[in-house]
């Protein structure tokens, strides 16, 4: 017996094969991830407790800043466009969780893979490399779901913020539309920490760039000129600003299409840096051998 | 006493010498309390202001000096983190590097290697305060008078009470085989209820006298009263009566429990366990 003869020849995929194996790997790494998470139980009272003890703090030194007084308290409301303080300050803390999810999630992944050292494995595998780069999105889009929704319950329940189906399903808009963006951002992170090794102290960084520039704790109306072109080129702002117009001010998702088109716009040209970085930086590794190297 | 003394101070010196390794994560003790607290609390203050003055803060507390009310109030929120994630939490850094059974099998006392941590954590936390409050007064603007010399007593009286608490939250590092989230979240809520952030008044009544059984409130509200001229919330006297009781009866409690805690580990062999 000839070995032609026993082994068959093995038919060429399709394309449309590819893309649903593709889909079925994104759809097990969503899995895996939420496996991971489910064995840390600690993880799960975390995502209760800081999108609520987080943005109380700030409002309470909100209180303290405006300390009853009327004048303070309409200075803030002029320059915010809103007065609600507490509504103002959970929506841009969620954002601020829902970034640190991001920049924590796929540069850490890849990481944890490097550490544990299966990431040359990971990478001999047939899978798109778009699998590897946004297959932990898949889990963490439902958390930030999870954490706007804590917020949302928390802002009706206790602050008295007027939030009907309407503009839940306005800022689920805006959330989905900031999904490419914001994720572009995490992995083209992930390549970054992929070619130098260092995630902690990168993500602080970044963090504390959003955090000052992109008025999570105020209207970016008292920047300077130049701070304020920083926030208008970050993605994060957008997101940010629109919440609160949908949330706080019954902004209808019309008037907010040309900032939605910037927002989705940037999210078309982060997920395709991401790649061309991601692809770049896998070149580089395979190339130098330092894949497993940490 | 001397030889645990030099112990502590030679694991001090281990701990300085691991972090001058990591040059980033130094720069970060100062940067970090930086653009995740202290900016986006000014920013925040600013939104608030009238005719370029912090009339709201002023009336809450009775300074209009924003800068110099949250400087001050980080010098002391460095402190707490220094309990909390150097002593305490590096004990489950021990535990992960597989260090701590063969550390606690040395002739010093576990407690002591834990003093050692303090002393290192208080240092490194020391310096990023100094640097930090000279950030505030030459950068932003704070006003803090000659006066906050008169406050620092307070602050030594504070630290040596959250050696204390450090011991106690290592007691719960040990017992707990995921204390990452409990370091934090604990870490976060006795620094907002020492006043780190914001005048403790604000705070529903319920919640209050929960901040006065903290060592840091007192410090926090005597380093403001002479250096910005603050309300403070009880006498001066009174506040620093309570230190100087705080102070030995935390670290007598916190070393207390956790030999306890230690002994009880070693009885049931989970020690190396994490």
């Amino acid at each position: 017996m000839t070995a032609s003869a026993t082994t068959a020849p093995r038919p060429t995929p399709s394309r449309l094969d590819d893309v649903r194996a593709d889909l079925r790997a994104f759809g097990a790494a969503g899995m895996k991830e939420w496996r991971l998470l489910r064995r840390y139980p600690s993880l799960f009272i975390g995502f209760l407790f800081w999108p609520i003890a987080l943005p109380l703090a700030y409002v309470f030194q909100a209180q303290g800043y405006s300390g009853g007084q009327p004048a303070a308290i309409d200075a803030f409301a002029q320059r915010a466009g809103t007065a609600e303080i507490a509504g103002f300050l959970f929506l841009g803390w969620a954002t601020y969780m829902w970034i640190s999810m991001i920049l924590w999630g796929p540069g850490t992944a890849l990481r944890t893979e490097q550490v544990r050292g299966s990431l040359e494995a990971l990478f001999m595998t047939p899978v798109s490399r778009m699998v590897i780069l946004f297959g932990p999105v898949v889990s963490q889009i439902a958390w930030a779901l999870w954490m706007f929704g804590v917020v949302g319950g928390v802002l009706v329940l206790f602050f008295g913020v007027p939030i009907g189906p309407m503009e839940a399903l306005r800022a689920l808009g805006v959330i989905l539309v900031a999904v490419p963006a914001l994720y572009g951002l995490g992995a083209l992170f992930a390549s970054v920490v992929l070619r130098f090794g260092e995630v902690s102290a990168m993500v602080q960084t970044v963090r504390g760039v959003f955090t000052v520039f992109c008025g999570m704790t105020f209207p970016i109306i008292i920047l300077p000129v130049w701070a304020k072109a920083v926030a208008l080129s970050l993605p994060p702002t957008y997101l940010i600003g629109d919440l609160r117009a949908v949330l706080l001010k019954g902004s209808d998702f019309v008037s907010l299409v040309p900032e939605l088109a910037i927002l989705a716009a940037m999210g078309l040209a982060l997920c395709g840096f991401a790649i061309v970085a991601f692809r770049r930086t896998e070149r580089y590794a395979r190339q130098g051998g330092s894949l497993a190297q940490y | 006493m001397i030889e645990e003394l030099k112990a502590a101070w030679a694991v001090a010196r281990k701990e300085l010498q691991i972090a001058r390794r990591y040059p980033l994560n130094l720069v970060n003790e100062v940067l970090q309390p930086l653009y995740q607290f202290l900016l986006p609390s000014l920013l925040l203050g600013l939104t608030f202001y009238v005719g370029g003055r912090a009339v709201g803060l002023e009336a809450t507390t009775g300074t209009d000096d924003l800068a110099g009310y949250l400087f001050l109030g980080t010098v002391v929120g460095g402190l707490v983190g220094a309990a909390f994630w150097d002593m305490a939490f590096g004990l489950k850094r021990e535990m992960d590097a597989g260090t701590l059974e063969p550390t606690w099998l040395t002739p010093t006392r576990p407690d002591t290697a834990v003093l050692g941590r303090a002393i290192s954590g208080g240092i490194l936390s020391a310096i990023a305060s100094v640097i930090l409050v000279a950030l505030g007064a030459v950068v932003f603007g704070a006003d803090l008078a000659a006066g906050m010399l008169a406050g620092l007593p307070a602050l030594v009286l504070a630290s040596i009470s959250m050696i204390g608490i450090g011991y106690l939250v290592a007691s719960a590092v040990l017992m707990i085989r995921e204390p990452n989230f409990m370091v934090d979240a604990t870490n976060f809520i006795f620094a907002m209820l020492s006043g780190v952030a914001f005048p403790i008044t604000v705070l529903p009544p319920v919640i209050q006298p929960f901040c006065y059984l903290l060592p840091t409130t007192y410090a926090i509200d005597l380093l403001r009263y002479y250096a910005l001229g603050t309300i403070p919330l009880l006498p001066p006297p009174v506040e620093w009566l309570a230190l100087i009781i705080l102070a030995p009866a935390a670290v007598m409690v916190g070393r207390w429990v956790f030999l306890r805690t230690e002994h009880r580990m070693r009885v049931l062999g989970t020690t190396g366990q994490h």
